[in-house]
């Protein structure tokens, strides 16, 4: 069994409690406007094009996605995703074994939504989490009830991310309904750790009334903490590189940030 | 900081309180002396014509500067002895066949053994060694020697005592007046007799500080009973101790020329606080926080301390001192671990337990032991060996088919280097034992009951280590040949030769290749690991049983930061497997640099703290030095996380680490623009200094290191 990854990023503090390392699936079954990811929306192997540094030395004439091991010496062209089995996750997972377990951290299971790749991940938690390294899953929450339900004996940790409480912001943000969200959030509730993520969105879903909204919501989840993650721009030249088109955003002010933590 | 600390701090910093030469017209009558008494009786008059520093704000006074021009071997700078500055002339800073150098030793004196007994009880010890040895003229005459300068610091600090008193008359300030006095009074006490208060025990190894001027040791347990018993008499707070401490090393600052590079830089001044005590608990306590605590007060960049760090340091004292660090804008701390110390010097060295744990870091953190020397540093190319294996040794590269015959030819390469490495520093133990070191000998251990200068083996409390220069060339330059030519089979051993020697000429794709796909040190994949720890290993297997001719066991580090040891010796070596061009500078310590770190912080400290098991590269500097993005120090979680991923380093095995954190674009604009980074501090190996201060090879060495950040 192989799972399509993009990125297996180890030493991350952001990603849950500790030290972590966080693999990245590719493979996403919403398609957010600011996504700052997005060579992790397609589930299979994409190739990435920073013409800026391309010198035209022709290396990579008739290089596909396929093409895994190509290396340009340019970093020009870069091949994104990568297919890979449980037991290579899992052995770079392990290396870093140590400091999660001297700093109460752990490994994520990310993307993407990791979740879209459920059987290679019911695999990867297990073997994770029956190895004793603590396990976390970073997920939209978009995905059939079933899946959560397959993956809870071997997850620790959920960080789950509410983009919008209006379904019509939802759908307008990322192309789908929350409703499938908001109710697996629910039925999560109390069956496993939860950090609650809302990306604030300059733009978007950065006014008080639809954070009031989401806090609202909130008050018959149990979660242990609620993260708010500024949007950023250093994902925007992926775009390019991917020959995607992208919206403009704006990072929400710092003191108004200020303003929708006290909401949580 | 009180007001006269802060008077004493604007001084010192301005220069003022370094002392000043006073010239002796030596009697001629002196060159009738055998040589011995005639050393030491100019030394003698030498010392008694000096002039102590005072002013109203001091408590402590005797700091001097000997005059190396005007007195032979004083103490074990090298300048004062003929013969080891002789072969510093030839040899400091230039290789022999660009293999190694000559460089100083570093010593710290015995403070905590002297304070207790005073110089009252060196003489006695003199005096009993005189009767051991009293068929013996040439040893009797040497012990004679040692009591004249021991006579000499006596009757100096009565003369201070003198002059202090007479200083006191003319002033008006109550309290100052009433400080001086006091000092007059200790002075005539210590140090000739056993110090009585915490004050006295300062002050006595603040006017001894000045003939060896190295080291103080592991100053919070040479103190702690001192202070202890003090503060339970109630004849000392915790504010007067830190006040005391404070002078201490505003003197240490003091006596080191302002406008000198030594100003500047700390490393010369170094010692430790907390580790392992006898019984194998942690002695870390508040006084050992609260010397932390006095040193970062002052606005100097003297002394520097060591946190000896162990299994058993609370992770929050950890934290704790970790924030002092980053916090301290003259970056004056840095990090070694006992468990990796200790299990060399014990293992290794093979010395007891009980001796193994009082050891000290001087200089670039070498590894001292009281009252005795880190000597060797011998510093040594180690990519030599990988060239003279390439350059020198084709036909029988070229039959090597499997990867371990290709090993066996580079490991007799890199033993033919390691002996002339222990040949050389033999050599060089040779020409500093035809120099007689008399204030350093009274001050070391063993010299006194051996009645032999330091240098000729008297001293056991003594590791030889020399400095591996190019260890991450080395381990990274294997791990292509492995990769490239025995794993992967990307080219043939003849192409990697031809390659080499065309200095990668008509192989820039390869040289890229390698670049972008070999499993380079520091990444913690399998290969660069096993390379790394078949290396170490190879280096303790050959020369753990071996000693240098004096009998000292050798432990090495992998740099020095004063010289660019790596700029030296990479200018005259070929170009290596490892990607490196001809005359391109070594890679500095161990570590990664240049992005051929790719997988982040955790797999370099993996890779680094698991390649060692023997702790061979311990015994001088093994640094890691981490540039930290300031997002990981500003941030309270981040930086609680950057403390775990610290202490899981070391108790993985790590042994030394110290942190910087400014941005890589900052340390490039500082290049360009040094006017506008005057104050930009940055620590480089055991020292810190300023950024703009450093060579040109060592600034661009610290910008290519990777900055950290998530």
């Amino acid at each position: 069994m192989k799972a399509v990854i993009f990125d297996i990023q180890r030493n991350s503090f952001v990603d849950g409690p500790g030290i972590r390392t966080t693999v990245f699936f590719k493979g996403c079954n919403l398609r957010c406007k600011w996504c700052h990811n997005p060579e992790s929306q397609s589930l299979k192997p994409q190739i990435m094009f920073y013409a800026d540094k391309c010198t035209g030395c022709g290396r990579c004439r008739g290089i596909t996605a396929a093409d895994t091991d190509f290396i340009c010496f340019n970093d020009a062209k870069q091949i994104c995703g990568k297919e890979y089995t449980v037991d290579e996750v899992f052995a770079e997972v392990v290396k870093d074994r140590s400091f999660y377990e001297n700093s109460g951290g752990g490994v994520t299971f990310s993307g993407g939504e990791c979740m879209m790749q459920i059987d290679f991940l019911y695999e990867v938690l297990k073997k994770c989490k029956e190895s004793g390294i603590h396990t976390a899953v970073d997920t939209a929450g978009n995905v059939p009830w079933e899946q959560f339900e397959k993956i809870l004996p071997y997850t620790d940790l959920f960080l789950y991310d509410v983009k919008a409480f209006s379904e019509k912001l939802h759908k307008e943000g990322t192309g789908v309904s929350n409703s499938l969200i908001l109710e697996n959030l629910k039925r999560l509730s109390g069956r496993a750790e939860i950090i609650i993520r809302i990306p604030v969105i300059g733009g978007y879903n950065n006014n008080i009334d639809e954070l009031k909204d989401i806090a609202e919501f909130l008050k018959d989840i149990e979660f242990s903490k609620v993260e708010l993650l500024p949007y950023h721009s250093l994902g925007e030249h992926k775009y390019d590189a991917l020959n995607m088109e992208r919206e403009k955003f704006s990072v929400p002010d710092k003191a108004d940030m200020k303003e929708y933590k006290k909401l949580f | 900081m009180n007001e006269r600390i802060s008077e004493l701090s604007k001084l010192t910093l301005e220069g003022k309180m370094l002392p000043t030469y006073t010239s002796v017209k030596f009697d001629r009558m002196d060159l009738f002396l055998p040589e011995h008494q005639k050393q030491s009786k100019r030394i003698y008059d030498y010392i008694m014509a000096q002039k102590p520093v005072i002013t109203e704000y001091q408590t402590m006074t005797g700091h001097m500067k000997l005059d190396v021009k005007e007195i032979s071997g004083p103490f074990m700078n090298a300048r004062s002895l003929k013969n080891t500055d002789e072969a510093l002339r030839y040899f400091y800073n230039k290789p022999i066949d660009n293999l190694s150098t000559f460089e100083w030793l570093h010593a710290t004196a015995d403070f905590g053994k002297i304070i207790r007994m005073g110089i009252k009880g060196l003489i006695e010890d003199i005096e009993k060694s005189k009767q051991k040895y009293k068929d013996d003229a040439e040893k009797i005459s040497f012990l004679d020697s040692l009591k004249m300068v021991a006579d000499a610091l006596i009757k100096w600090a009565h003369k201070c005592s003198a002059e202090v008193f007479e200083f006191a008359q003319g002033l008006n300030n109550a309290e100052y007046k009433k400080n001086l006095l006091r000092l007059s009074e200790a002075l005539k006490k210590v140090p000739q007799y056993p110090a009585g208060s915490f004050y006295e025990a300062v002050l006595s190894i603040y006017i001894l500080f000045s003939y060896e001027p190295d080291g103080l040791g592991t100053l919070d347990r040479i103190l702690y009973d001192y202070y202890k018993n003090d503060v339970k008499k109630g004849i000392l707070t915790k504010e007067e101790a830190k006040e005391i401490l404070q002078e201490l090393f505003l003197m240490l600052q003091a006596n080191t020329r302002k406008g000198s590079a030594n100003f500047t830089r700390g490393g010369e001044s170094h010692f430790c606080v907390g580790g392992y005590d006898e019984n194998g608990e942690d002695v870390f306590n508040d006084f050992s926080m609260l010397i932390l605590e006095a040193m970062c007060e002052l606005p100097t960049y003297i002394p520097q301390i060591s946190l000896r760090w162990t299994k058993k340091l609370p992770f929050e004292t950890f934290l704790k001192v970790l924030d002092m660090s980053v916090n301290d804008k003259n970056n004056r701390i840095a990090f070694v671990s006992d468990e990796v110390k200790i299990y060399a010097a014990t293992h290794i060295a093979h010395f007891p337990y009980e001796v193994a744990c009082r050891y000290s870091s001087v200089g670039c953190n070498e590894l001292t032991y009281p009252g005795g020397f880190f000597a060797g540093t011998t510093n040594t190319n180690m990519l030599r060996s990988i060239e003279n294996t390439l350059y020198n040794r084709k036909d029988e590269l070229l039959a090597a088919d499997t990867w371990g015959k290709f090993f066996d030819i580079y490991k007799s390469e890199l033993f033919k280097d390691v002996d002339l490495m222990i040949r050389y520093d033999n050599e060089f133990m040779r020409i500093r034992a035809k120099d007689t070191s008399y204030v350093t000998s009274l001050l070391f251990t063993d010299c006194i009951e051996s009645a032999k200068t330091f240098t000729k083996g008297s001293c056991k409390n003594v590791v030889s280590g020399a400095d591996l220069i190019g260890i991450t060339n080395v381990i990274d330059s294997l791990c292509i040949i492995k990769q490239f030519v025995y794993d992967e089979k990307i080219i043939t051993m003849s192409e990697m030769i031809d390659a080499l020697k065309n200095n990668w000429s008509g192989y820039e794709e390869l040289r890229e290749l390698i670049k972008r796909r070999g499993k380079f040190f520091g990444n913690d994949d399998e290969t660069s690991n096993y390379i790394a720890k078949l290396f170490c290993e190879t280096l303790y297997e050959y020369t753990k049983d071996k000693t240098t001719e004096l009998g000292y066991h050798l432990l090495f580090g992998n740099l020095q930061g004063y010289n660019p040891h790596h700029q030296i010796f990479g200018s005259g070596t070929r170009a290596t497997p490892d990607g490196r061009r001809d005359g391109e500078m070594l890679k500095f310590g161990i570590g990664q640099s240049g992005g051929y770190d790719r997988e982040g912080l955790t797999a370099l400290l993996n890779a680094v703290s698991k390649c060692d098991k023997h702790c061979i590269l311990s015994g001088g500097p093994s640094v890691t030095n981490l540039y930290l993005d300031e997002k990981l120090v500003l941030n309270k979680d981040n930086f609680i996380k950057t403390a775990k991923l610290l202490e899981t380093y070391f108790k993985n095995g790590g042994s030394h680490f110290q942190l910087n954190y400014v941005s890589q674009d900052d340390l490039r604009k500082a290049k360009i623009a040094p006017e506008n980074y005057k104050n930009l501090r940055v620590r480089v190996s055991g020292f810190s200094d300023f950024f703009v201060n450093l060579t040109d090879s060592v600034q661009d060495e610290i910008i290519r290191r990777t900055v950290k950040s998530n």
